[in-house]
C-alpha cells in the first residue's frame, strides 16, 4: 500500500455488548484514490468496521484517522462532513421520497450552497441519466439496480474523498452485479474518492480492487496488493477461517 | 435562473386560497353561533396542522402541542393584565416563548424514541398545567385570567375573518417547510431516522427546529384564541385537549397535508353539536370515530386523494 494514507485504522476494538468485541484489533490504511477490498467469512467482523468507521459504533481501544486526523468518537454527521460517505448494505434510499428529494437529503452538507448543490445534481445527472429521467418519481417505484444507482449517486453529492461501501449486491441479479461495481468505478473517477469495500462477492469485486484485506474474528488474516490474492489463495484462507 | 416552486405547493396553494374565497360569505349563510363554531374549528385546523407537521411528518409523537397553545395564550394574556401590552406586542411573545420552550424541551427529549418522547413532553405539559393552577395569583389559576378582546367586543364575525385568514396564511406556510429542505430532510427522518443520520443529516437539529417551529405556531393559534374567548383556564392544557388534536389528525389523514384539515373542522363541529346530549357526547363521538376509522384506516384525506390526482393529472 502507499505511504500516504487516507484512512487508517490502527488496533480498534468494538463491540455491541460489553465484553464482546466483534473487532479485535483490527488495522487497515486506505490511501488516497485507493480501493481497497476487505473480505471474509460470515460474522468476521466487516460490516462492523465500516459502521465503526462511520461513528454510527464507537470503538472502545484503538484509533481511526482521516488525512492524519482523529476521528474515533466522532458523530456520523461530523464524519460526514470531512467527506467520508457510508453506502450501507440493504437498499437505503428513501421510498416516500422522490428521486431528487432522495439526492438532496445526501447534500445535507452543501444545504447552504444551493449553486454547488444543483451544479452537483446536474453532475448526477449527466452521469446516471435514467435518474434525471425519473427525478420526480418517489424511489420506492425504482427497480434494484435503479434504487442501488440512486443509493451510491446520493454519496457522489458530496464528492466525498472516502467511500465506505457494505456489500453493495446482496440480492442483486449477476448482470445488474457488475453494474454495480462499474458504478463504484464511475464514482472513483469522477469524484475522485478512495474506497472502501467489503464484499462477500469475491470473485466479481477482487478485478476492480487495487489493495485486499482478508479478515476473521475481527482482525487482519492476511493483507497486500490483489496481485498477491490470486483465487486460488484467497480460496485457501476461506477455508482455513472456516475449518480453523 | 427562474425559482422552481415545486408543483405540489403551487397546487396546495391553488386550493387553500380557493377555500378560503369559498369560505369568505359564509356569514351570510351561517348564524352568529354557527360563526363561533367556526371560528373555533380554524383554531383546531392550525393546531392539529402544526402537531402533524412534528408527528405526521417528522415521526415525533409530542403530547405537549395543547401546553404551547396555553403557552401562547397566557403570555399575551398575562402581559394584557398585569402591563396592559397590547395585543400586537403579546402575540408574537406568545410565539417567541412557545417556539424558544420548543427549541428548549426539544434538546432536552428529541433524543428519545417513541414512548418516551410522548411521556416526557406528557410530563412537560402537565407541568405548565400545574404551573398555570398553583400560582394563582400571577395566573389567576381556575378563577380564569380575563384577557381584552381582539376587536373591542366578542361578536364572532371579525374573528371568523381573522382566523380565517390565519388558517390560510399558517397553512400556505407549513405547505411551503414540507415542500423546502427542511420538509425532505423531516420526511427522511420520519421514513428511517438511522439511515437519515447515515447519510450525515443532523438528525437532531433538523427535529428540534421541527419542534420549535410546531410550538411557536401552537401558541400563535393560542394567542388569538386568547383573545377572542377572552377567559383563559387551566382547562386548556386539560389531556382531552391533546387526545383530541391526535384525534384531528388521525381520522383527517396521519402525515398528509389535507389530513389536519379536514379532521379538524368536522371533529369541531360534530363535538360541539353533540354536547346536547351531555356526558354522552364522548361515547356517540367514539363511536363516530370507530366507524369512520373502519371505514378508512387512512382518514378521510385518502378518500379525496385520487379525485386530487386526477385533478392536477397532466398539469404542470
Amino acid at each position: 500500500m502507499s505511504a500516504v494514507a487516507l484512512l487508517s485504522v490502527d488496533d480498534i476494538h468494538a463491540a455491541y455488548q460489553p465484553g464482546v468485541d466483534i473487532l479485535q484489533g483490527m488495522s487497515l490504511a486506505v490511501p488516497e484514490g485507493g480501493f481497497v477490498l476487505v473480505i471474509g467469512p460470515n460474522g468476521a467482523g466487516k460490516s462492523t468496521l465500516l459502521k465503526t468507521v462511520f461513528g454510527l459504533l464507537g470503538p472502545h481501544r484503538g484509533g481511526i484517522a482521516l488525512g492524519g486526523r482523529a476521528i474515533a468518537g466522532l458523530a456520523p454527521h461530523e464524519i460526514k462532513r470531512l467527506g467520508v460517505s457510508y453506502v450501507p448494505q440493504e437498499l437505503n434510499t428513501f421510498p416516500h421520497l422522490t428521486v431528487e428529494e432522495n439526492l438532496r437529503v445526501g447534500g445535507w452538507t452543501l444545504r447552504h450552497d444551493k449553486a454547488r448543490l444543483r451544479e452537483r445534481l446536474a453532475r448526477i445527472y449527466d452521469i446516471f441519466p435514467v435518474l434525471g429521467q425519473r427525478r420526480r418519481d418517489k424511489a420506492g417505484s425504482l427497480s434494484g439496480g435503479q434504487g442501488r444507482m440512486l443509493s451510491v449517486a446520493r454519496e457522489m453529492i458530496t464528492e466525498p474523498r472516502l467511500m465506505l461501501v457494505d456489500e453493495p449486491t446482496v440480492g442483486l441479479a449477476p448482470n445488474l452485479a457488475a453494474q454495480v461495481y462499474e458504478l463504484l468505478q464511475t464514482a472513483r473517477r469522477s469524484t475522485p474518492t478512495a474506497i472502501l469495500l467489503v464484499d462477500q462477492n469475491v470473485a466479481d469485486a477482487l478485478p476492480h480492487a487495487e489493495d485486499v484485506v482478508m479478515m476473521n474474528l475481527g482482525k487482519v488474516k492476511a493483507a497486500g496488493p490483489r496481485a498477491e490474492f490470486p483465487e486460488q489463495r484467497v480460496h485457501a484462507l476461506v477455508q482455513e477461517c472456516l475449518l480453523g | 435562473m427562474k425559482a422552481r416552486v415545486p408543483r405540489e405547493f403551487r397546487h396546495s396553494a391553488i386550493a387553500v386560497v380557493v377555500a378560503t374565497l369559498l369560505l369568505l360569505p359564509m356569514p351570510l349563510v351561517v348564524s352568529s353561533f354557527g360563526l363561533h363554531v367556526l371560528t373555533i374549528a380554524f383554531y383546531y385546523v392550525i393546531l392539529a396542522a402544526s402537531w402533524n407537521l412534528l408527528a405526521g411528518y417528522t415521526g415525533q409523537f409530542s403530547l405537549a402541542h395543547h401546553a404551547f397553545a396555553a403557552v401562547g395564550a397566557y403570555t399575551s394574556g398575562l402581559l394584557g393584565h398585569h402591563w396592559g401590552v397590547p395585543f400586537w406586542i403579546g402575540i408574537p411573545a406568545g410565539v417567541a416563548l412557545s417556539g424558544a420552550l420548543g427549541w428548549g424541551l426539544g434538546r432536552l427529549v428529541l433524543r428519545m424514541r417513541a414512548i418516551y418522547l410522548a411521556i416526557a413532553t406528557w410530563a412537560f405539559a402537565e407541568t405548565v398545567h400545574i404551573y398555570l393552577t398553583a400560582d394563582y395569583q400571577f395566573t389567576r389559576g381556575e378563577l380564569g385570567l380575563s384577557v381584552k378582546p381582539l376587536y373591542g367586543s366578542v361578536d364572532p364575525l371579525p374573528y371568523y375573518f381573522t382566523f380565517l385568514a390565519l388558517t390560510a396564511v399558517v397553512l400556505l406556510f407549513i405547505r411551503g417547510l414540507i415542500d423546502s429542505p427542511l420538509g425532505y430532510f423531516m420526511r427522511a427522518i420520519k421514513d428511517d431516522e438511522l439511515r437519515a443520520k447515515s447519510l450525515g443529516i443532523d438528525t437532531t437539529k433538523v427535529k428540534v427546529a421541527v419542534f420549535s417551529i410546531s410550538s411557536a405556531i401552537a401558541g400563535l393559534a393560542g394567542g388569538f384564541y386568547g383573545h377572542y374567548i377572552v377567559l383563559l383556564s387551566p382547562q386548556m392544557i386539560d389531556f382531552s385537549e391533546m387526545a383530541k388534536i391526535v384525534v384531528m389528525v388521525v381520522i383527517g389523514g396521519f402525515g398528509t397535508f389535507l389530513g389536519p384539515i379536514v379532521g379538524a373542522a368536522p371533529v369541531q363541529v360534530i363535538l360541539t353539536w353533540l354536547q346536547k346530549y351531555g356526558e354522552w357526547n364522548l361515547a356517540v363521538f367514539a363511536l363516530v370515530v370507530i366507524v369512520l376509522m373502519r371505514f378508512s384506516m387512512e382518514g378521510i384525506a385518502a378518500v379525496f386523494a385520487p379525485w386530487w390526482r386526477r385533478l392536477w393529472a397532466g398539469r404542470a
